[in-house]
């Protein structure tokens, strides 16, 4: 066994860890929260440099062609900055299922561009009423000619706005079909939702919306299959991204009880204080050894539905914990807009329930269990 | 034993009950859940309390209570809170009033009671200094004695309602000799006095609180309240004033959650056919009742003039806790729609206030006392487990 990182996993660490530092301050991370569009195209165009886009995507798409793990170090640089805009969206809801699903061609049209940053992705899959469930999704495409037509609204379709492919999961005959849509087809409507992490969300309105038959991932009626084959692995990259909120939360709050004084002593001297901090370190380290191992395992392609499902599950559960605990733990300082606990605090919640809340998670390793 | 209430108070509660349904409008709602405290509806509002001798109602008639018990004000508080979850404090009415009642000058409680019991004023607590949060003895705003005056130089800071009250109950040091929590004194100081400046600070959750600069603002010696140099004792006793309140602020989070699990469906189930979901609801409604146990004790003890001392801590915690955790639940129920601000049009009323609530109460556990601080409380004056 080797818990270490790879010398080059390291250095990808370090460039990140460096890069975000100078590139994405605090200061940033609020301006974009007030955004409209919610990333700058700046930093953007900067992170398409350093190759971060197509740090996944094979080589003959012009990718860099790494693993599944170097992803999740980057990712977690990424929570712990935490970095706004949709990095995530284009690469893990964007670039992971088109590997999974996508043709040769689409492969080539699409990945390429993907991996010099020049098009943004995302997915949309849940509707108001269907939350990661292919039964109740009310959303048609109906097939007319050389076209498929889409109508319904979907929810919570995070960066729509500024996207320019939406992979929509939509009803066809016989099941749930995926379609890359483009997003300046006419009949669609983004509305920007607020979320409580301050990042952007939107319902995207499908008003009988043209996509050209070439466009179907995959097998017609076979989408769901594919997410499931995806879910696992997007679940694993969310929960190293949490990874990273947690752990820069934990070393926030350990820096505070070391500076901060009350009654004559500094507030970490409290057995109280003392025993919050070492909470959240069991937690932030419970997650980083399943979710790293877990990283691992997808990277070395050995079979981890379950494990992934226990790590989102364990992940979200845990987070909350850390984040509440580091507030307690900071005082009025912890929950103030002024200070940087409230992003970690925000972010999290909105990290929880997406792909997959722990109580949809536990469900899911029950069904691993054969129960 | 006896746990009813006399026919008399549930006739008071009734005319309560009646009087704010027709009272509280959603305008005063939004304007209350705003963070801002006090706006031109919530004044209106507490004008009208205050016609009623509501706002103090265990104060002396010729002071402008009812001269009734802290029964009828927990009785009140209960009713208000259920219309306001998120609720705002009446410092003056809840805190000061009884304490000025017990150790003010006879000129005093002319001068303030009854205008707090009418409506007409409200007060800011001015303890939390940026060195003294929890540490309240180390607080080092200076008042100092000139001629006929105080003269008061420093900083306060999270004092919640400057912005909108027309005086402070200011915490501060009058001697720097001996112990620390003997150097302290309570004044009252006008707002609008010469030398203050008030600077926003808000919370995560949108609520406004406040910094408080003093350069050399001078106080009449007259607006000394209680005994010099023992304004630490008089602080405790108005701390445990503030952390009093009923539950059933937590019993409308729940009953708008069973509203909303009851009117949705997820996946295509209604929320409510949920056995998870159903559980926690449970819970929450055998929390409640413990809750409302331990906050009818306190009053017991209030009505005998007894010190609610730890027990009072035991409440605060319990109940900051409890609603931490309806809130967080609510939330977490709702998936991502609980992740939703309230301001998106798309989120339902309930889901947006509920997720609204979820980060305007994280200051719960930590304001007026933190949960650690109760935790201490409760160990060392509760069972007399020795200082650390
Ligand atoms: C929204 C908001 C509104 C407020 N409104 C008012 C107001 O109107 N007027 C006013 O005067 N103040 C107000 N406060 C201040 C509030 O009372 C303080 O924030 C609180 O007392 C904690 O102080 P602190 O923030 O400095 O935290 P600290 O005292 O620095 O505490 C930091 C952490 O250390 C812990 N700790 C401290 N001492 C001990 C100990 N001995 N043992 C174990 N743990 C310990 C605390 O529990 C906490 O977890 C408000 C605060 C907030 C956030």
């Amino acid at each position: 066994m080797e818990f270490n990182l790879s010398e080059e996993q390291e250095m990808l660490k370090k460039m990140a860890r460096d890069f975000l530092t100078e590139n994405c301050p605090k200061s940033l991370v609020r301006e974009m929260e007030e955004d409209e569009k919610g990333h700058s195209v700046e930093l953007w165009r900067k992170m398409a440099e350093l190759g971060w886009m197509g740090l996944i995507i094979p080589e003959e798409y012009g990718g860099i062609e790494g693993s599944f793990l170097d992803l999740a170090v980057l990712l977690e640089e990424m929570g712990r900055a935490p970095l706004p805009g949709p990095f995530f969206s284009t690469v893990v809801l964007g670039e992971l299922l088109l590997l999974e699903v996508g043709n040769k061609e689409q492969k080539q049209e699409y990945l390429t561009k993907a991996a010099q940053g020049q098009v943004i992705l995302t997915l949309a899959l849940n509707e108001a009423e269907s939350d990661l469930d292919p039964d109740s999704m009310t959303t048609t495409a109906v097939a007319k000619g050389d076209e498929y037509i889409i109508s319904g609204t979907k929810m919570f379709v995070p960066d729509a706005h500024v996207s320019d492919y939406i992979i929509c999961a939509a009803r066809t005959s016989e099941g749930v079909t995926l379609f890359l849509v483009d997003t300046k087809s006419s009949g669609i409507q983004c509305n920007l939702l607020q979320t409580t992490g301050g990042d952007k969300q939107c319902e995207v309105v499908f008003n009988e919306v043209k996509v050209p038959t070439k466009n179907i991932l995959g097998e017609v009626n076979k989408g769901w299959s594919y997410i499931e084959r995806w879910l696992p692995k997007a679940m694993v990259a969310k929960s190293v991204e949490i990874l990273g909120g947690i752990q820069e939360t934990l070393e926030m709050t350990a820096d505070y009880a070391k500076d901060r004084m009350q009654f004559d002593q500094l507030i970490g001297s409290f057995q109280a204080i003392q025993h919050h901090c070492s909470n959240m370190m069991i937690d932030v380290n419970g997650s980083r050894f399943l979710a790293y191992r877990v990283a691992w395992m997808i990277s070395e392609g050995i079979p981890c539905t379950k494990e992934c499902y226990i790590t989102k599950a364990w992940v979200s559960d845990a987070s909350q914990r850390v984040v509440v605990l580091g507030t307690q733990v900071q005082g009025g300082t912890g929950i103030m807009k002024e200070g940087n606990m409230q992003f970690y605090f925000r972010r999290q919640r909105v990290a929880e329930v997406m792909l997959g809340s722990s109580d949809f998670c536990r469900e899911k390793v029950a069904q691993e269990m054969h129960l | 034993m006896d746990f009813k209430f006399t026919p008399e108070q549930e006739a008071f509660r009734k005319e309560v009950r009646a009087f704010l349904k027709s009272e509280v409008t959603d305008e005063l709602v939004e304007e209350v859940n705003s963070g801002l405290g006090l706006g031109p509806a919530g004044w209106e509002y507490v004008r009208k309390l205050g016609k009623r001798g509501w706002l103090v109602p265990m104060i002396p008639k010729e002071y402008g209570g009812l001269g009734a018990s802290f029964w009828e004000r927990f009785i009140l508080n209960e009713e208000i809170y259920y219309c306001f979850p998120e609720f705002i404090q009446y410092f003056g009415a809840n805190i000061v009033a009884p304490i000025v009642m017990e150790i003010g000058t006879e000129e005093q409680k002319k001068e303030y009671i009854p205008r707090i019991a009418r409506g007409e004023i409200e007060f800011a607590l001015g303890y939390t200094e940026p060195q003294a949060g929890s540490d309240l003895a180390s607080i080092d705003i200076r008042a100092v004695e000139q001629d006929d005056c105080y003269i008061v130089n420093g900083q306060k800071t999270y004092n919640t309602a400057c912005h909108y009250a027309q005086y402070h109950w200011l915490n501060a040091r009058t001697s720097t000799e001996g112990k620390k929590y003997k150097g302290l004194s309570f004044f009252i100081v006008p707002l609008d006095s010469p030398g203050i400046t008030i600077n926003p600070m808000w919370t995560m959750g949108g609520e406004r609180t406040n910094e408080v600069f003093y350069d050399n603002v001078k106080v009449p010696k007259k607006n000394l309240v209680g005994q010099k140099n023992r304004g630490f004792y008089h602080m405790m006793d108005a701390l445990d004033h503030e952390r009093m309140f009923p539950i059933t602020h937590i019993q409308r989070g729940l009953d708008d959650l069973i509203k909303y699990v009851k009117g949705t469906e997820r996946n295509g189930k209604l929320l409510i056919e949920d056995p998870l979901i159903r559980q926690k609801l449970a819970q929450f409604a055998i929390d409640i009742e413990v809750g409302r146990g331990m906050g009818y004790r306190i009053v017991w003890l209030q009505d005998h003039s007894k010190p609610g001392g730890h027990e009072t801590s035991i409440l605060k915690v319990f109940v900051t806790e409890l609603e931490r955790r309806l809130t967080y639940t609510a939330v977490h129920i709702m998936g991502q729609q609980g992740a939703l601000r309230y301001q998106s049009y798309c989120s339902s009323p309930i889901a947006g206030w509920l997720e609204h609530w979820f980060l305007a109460d994280t200051r719960r556990t930590i304001s007026a006392g933190s949960s650690e601080i109760q935790r201490n409380i409760i160990a060392q004056r509760g069972l007399g487990l020795p200082r650390s």
